[in-house]
């Protein structure tokens, strides 16, 4: 157990290296294998998780480059945790749902490498390494959108590469800022996010530093007004990219936030909370509006995927452990269910290779069982109480009440617009007659699609129904950063918002 | 009545000459061997010289004399043994890449190889002196052994690139001669730290001699590290000579500029009065920046290396501009991996290159020849790519390592701006280092015909393209103890 964080990240990248050596025929079987060992693997860190510690645990220290402070750090704790997990496993259920025929191999490889990528952000402390994953992360996926995409397949693959990449470059800055910064009060190197935990930063330094980081993760995330290279990703990428992308890439950027934005530079958190929170409504509003405008069905979830991303990060700023436990759980539910959503476009694009709406219609009747799982995880997105999407939602809208309530309420109309653009997807395509011919003969979900299916639908009802488990976890975690927060907050005017934020009936 | 003149020969520290006396044995050695033996093959002649530079390499790391030697115009201290460390390891790589599938005529002459040596001998005598007398006496002699070494390649284009890297070459060094008189004229003196001590003692005064002398420097110094303004050659007289010796030029000659321009810039910077750090900001800013959105529009590989090795040299003028401990070492560091990364392109380059310009009418390497490569030759388009990532700066590949260590070093000196020009400057350049990428990945393969990428593919060009992939991809295991060396001897010479 001592090294199960280095083999969860490393032992994907083996695997892949040794694909090169299978034969093409049993690769699926292969990828499907070694992502189930994995999906195990990490299981078995949540058995292993003391559940009562908030605490990092299975902590790997080993120094690297010790004169320059640079040290190969991992652990994890309630806040990467479930993340983890579920990098995991949404790459063992899209792997199982692949459809694709063409150069299998290379897409199977790269998927693997991606696995490492995203298994090493959410487990890296060290700040150098947590860069060098970040941005690895875009290498596989530029080659996933760019060879297996549809046919704009070049330009959004650049596009996505070149955004974020250019993003990112400013967050090193940043990171190695802080590291001279600890320098400067210590007069020791290192580059270990617990040791920058305890570093009090003066609040103009801070707004710059929370500027560079902010950068990176706005475009990450993707936050308005950076996401536009988010449609083109999403509309170019094969199906299980697109389910990769959505389900744990852009949770990347809202775990940096809770990860570096708020225990790092508090005070600037807090003095962007207002602008920060502003953006997020417009996110909220903007996205699901052109949503309900798109034609094209993997588009809307596309947009309602930025819609989403927005409450997660209006959570992550209430300040408060509600909030930000809601947006953990949030990103983890949204993962799940963007993931599902994806696939279920992928079937019926793998079938009749087109995805307008318009070209659809009726189709509950030709196939039910498709038509009924579509319909769940239509209603876990709009946030259906007692479905999975409901609590990240409510608890982050519930925790921000506290910082504004005329905020939380605007906010709160994206739930209404999310149910009408899903609502209005959903009638479109499966409700009312069958009009186009082609669509009576269309077979219902296969039995690879209903293996990957079937998991996703359990998660959503059994987590809906009862998510203390994970919740209490988070939680933990959760309670102590905040107090890692005041403890580091320089401002006075920051101390006193957390303590209004984490008492009962405080407004703004 | 004259005085005689007596030398005590122990006084001469003549050990220090050894290396470079190792060299000009070897070139006269292998010139009178080709008067005595009809047509010496290539693969003799190479190994031949890659032994001598072997030697060379052993008479730098064994030497442990005094710093001073031969009339005290000889200077062996730290950086000067880096230097010579990082020329010889990539003259012995480069090398070898002569010994290609198909025959070049410049490879089987032993003059290419005997002036090699000179050349190299050259580049020694200008790292290993602090006497600006000697230092043009390297230059000229790498210079013009490097001019006829371009001119041997026997194309059109060569003699083309080789009048052109003449004529300006000149020219620079007619700057540098001029610096060195002025500065001669004002301190009485060639040697750098002499020159020092003459001018704090005066305060800088006359400033405007010293502005004089330092634009001539910057114009000629500017000239060999290719900096913006005087970088206009570097892309043409790459484009026209051979790959290996391409390759050789954006590593080799500029590291024998950079330990140059550390000795001269740097107690000029340091002195505060010139304005010399203004211009050299300019300059390193300019640098960085008009040569990557020059390489932005490159049709061809070749010149767009070329544009980005202009790039990378701005970033190392950065670390000579901030100039402390930390960016020396940054200098060596990234020079170092930068070294082996660029082998590694620019091999790829010469053994994909086929006899005929089969793609593209004017330029041998255009994009389109990658187009889907990893279809037709995956194992090349996969090492080829790692090598345009590792150059991108993406990590963990060899190149980032340096980057960082040459960012924050700008960061712990409070050069933020220029931190963050460093940092924009590697996301523009992720654009044509990806270009070739997507080439090579996405696109589809405009012929399937395996062999045209082969042909000039041998087993000695494997090796070397097999070392530079292992440096670049496990560079993270070679950090530490390449930093712990590098930091030793920078803070041993004093930097």
């Amino acid at each position: 157990m001592e090294h199960i964080l280095s083999l969860l990240v490393f032992f994907p990248a083996i695997a892949g290296l040794l694909g090169f050596l299978v034969v093409k025929e049993s690769i699926r079987a292969y990828g499907i294998s070694v992502s189930a060992i994995e999906f195990f693997l990490s299981i078995i860190l949540w058995i292993g998780y003391d559940g009562s510690n908030a605490g990092y645990q299975f902590v790997e220290y080993y120094p690297f480059i010790s004169s320059y402070g640079m040290s190969y750090y991992l652990g994890v704790d309630g806040i990467s945790l479930f993340l983890v997990i579920l990098s995991t496993f949404i790459t063992m259920i899209a792997l199982i749902a692949l459809s694709i025929e063409k150069e299998i191999k290379n897409l199977i490889i790269s998927v693997l490498f991606l696995e490492m990528t995203m298994v090493g952000v959410f487990v890296i402390l060290d700040v150098i390494w947590f860069y060098a994953f970040w941005e690895l992360s875009l290498v596989p996926m530029l080659y996933i959108i760019g060879a297996w995409g549809s046919a704009n397949r070049m330009y959004a693959s650049i596009k996505f590469f070149l955004y974020t990449f250019a993003g990112s470059v400013l967050m090193l800055v940043g990171i190695l800022y802080m590291g001279f910064l600890y320098h400067e009060a210590t007069g020791i190197w290192s580059f270990a996010l617990p040791d920058w935990y305890l570093l009090q930063v003066p609040f103009e330094t801070q707004l710059w530093l929370f500027g560079a980081f902010f950068l990176a993760f706005a475009i990450k995330v993707p936050m308005f007004p950076f996401h536009t290279w988010l449609p083109y990703a999403h509309g170019q990428a094969p199906t299980i990219g697109s389910i990769i992308l959505a389900a744990v890439l852009l949770k990347m950027g809202s775990y940096g936030f809770v990860r570096f934005s708020l225990p790092l530079f508090p005070d600037a958190s807090v003095y962007f909370l207002i602008p920060v929170a502003v953006i997020c409504i417009i996110m909220v509003i903007y996205a699901a509006m052109i949503a309900y405008a798109q034609k094209d069905m993997k588009q809307v979830i596309a947009y309602s995927s930025i819609s989403h991303m927005g409450i997660v990060i209006l959570g992550t700023f209430a300040m408060n452990a509600e909030g930000i436990t809601g947006s953990i759980f949030l990103m983890l539910s949204h993962g799940i269910v963007s993931g599902a959503l994806f696939m279920l476009v992928g079937v019926i694009y793998d079938r009749r290779h087109t995805k307008l709406m318009s070209d659809f219609g009726g189709l509950a009747s030709v196939m039910p069982n498709f038509a009924t799982i579509y319909g769940i995880m239509l209603m876990a997105s709009v946030g259906l109480p007692l479905s999975i999407g409901f609590v990240g939602e409510f608890l982050s809208l519930a925790g921000f009440y506290r910082i504004s309530w005329v905020m939380t309420l605007l906010a709160g109309t994206g739930i209404i617009l999310g149910a009408v653009y899903m609502l209005v997807l959903y009638k479109k395509s499966f409700f009312g007659e069958v009009v186009h011919a082609e669509n009576k003969t269309l077979k219902d979900l296969n039995a690879k699609e209903l293996t990957a299916l079937i998991p996703l639908v359990a998660l959503v009802v059994i987590l809906g129904v009862y998510p203390k488990p994970v919740l209490s976890v988070i939680d933990m975690s959760v309670q102590k950063m905040l107090v890692l927060m005041d403890q580091k907050a320089v401002v006075q005017e920051t101390k006193d918002l957390l303590f209004k934020a984490n008492t009962i009936g405080g407004t703004y | 009545m004259l005085e005689p003149i007596l030398i005590d020969v122990a006084s001469l520290n003549l050990p220090a000459l050894l290396p470079m006396a190792i060299l000009v044995v070897g070139a006269l050695a292998v010139i009178c061997a080709d008067l005595a033996v009809k047509g010496l093959n290539r693969s003799f002649l190479t190994m031949i010289t890659v032994l001598f530079i072997i030697l060379d390499f052993g008479a730098v790391i064994g030497y442990t004399g005094p710093a001073r030697g031969f009339f005290d115009v000889l200077l062996v201290d730290g950086i000067a043994m880096m230097a010579q460390v990082i020329i010889l390891v990539a003259s012995a790589l480069f090398l070898p890449l002569s010994l290609s599938h198909r025959h070049f005529r410049a490879f089987r002459m032993a003059e290419f190889y005997a002036l090699f040596m000179f050349m190299i001998v050259g580049f020694q005598c200008m790292v290993v002196s602090d006497n600006l007398i000697l230092i043009f006496i390297g230059l000229e002699t790498s210079s013009l052994a490097l001019y006829t070494l371009i001119a041997l390649h026997n194309r059109a284009k060569a003699f083309e690139a080789a009048i052109k890297y003449f004529t300006m070459g000149a020219l620079a060094a007619g700057f540098y001669g001029m610096s060195a008189l002025i500065f001669y004229a004002l301190t009485g003196s060639v040697e750098i730290y002499q020159i020092e001590k003459v001018l704090m003692a005066r305060h800088f005064e006359p400033l405007i001699g010293v502005l004089a002398a330092t634009v001539f420097m910057l114009g000629a110094l500017g000239f060999k590290l290719s900096l913006v303004p005087s970088h206009t050659w570097t892309p043409d007289v790459y484009e026209g000579s051979s790959a290996p010796l391409a390759g050789y030029m954006s590593v080799v000659p500029k590291i024998a500029g950079f330990v140059v321009a550390m000795r001269l810039f740097e107690m000029l910077v340091a002195s505060g009065v010139v304005w010399v750090e203004h211009i050299l900001y300019v300059a390193v800013v300019l640098t960085m920046t008009l040569a990557n959105l020059t390489a932005l529009v490159q049709e061809d590989v070749k010149r767009m290396l070329a544009f980005s090795s202009i790039s990378h040299a701005g970033f190392m003028m950065a670390a000579v501009l901030i100039g402390t401990t930390q960016a020396n070492t940054a200098l060596f560091l990234y020079w170092t991996l930068f070294m082996f990364t660029n082998l590694g392109a620019f091999t790829m380059l010469w053994i994909v290159r086929h006899r005929k310009n089969l793609w593209d009418e004017r330029y041998q390497h255009p994009y389109t020849k990658f187009s889907g490569l990893v279809k037709i030759m995956p194992t090349t388009a996969t090492i080829m790519g790692i090598f345009m990532f590792a150059l991108a700066g993406m990590p963990p590949f060899s190149v980032f390592w340096g980057k960082l260590y040459l960012i924050s070093a700008a960061i712990n000196s409070e050069f933020i701006f220029l931190a963050v020009i460093i940092a924009l400057n590697s996301a523009i350049a992720v654009y044509y280092y990806m270009k070739l990428v997507i080439y090579m990945f996405l696109k589809e393969p405009v012929t399937v015909d395996a062999k045209l990428y082969a042909t000039n593919a041998s087993t000695p060009l494997k090796v070397i393209v097999g070392v530079a992939v292992i440096f670049t991809i496990f560079a993270i295991v070679f950090v530490e103890p390449l930093l712990t060396v590098i930091t030793k001897y920078v803070i041993a010479s004093g930097f």
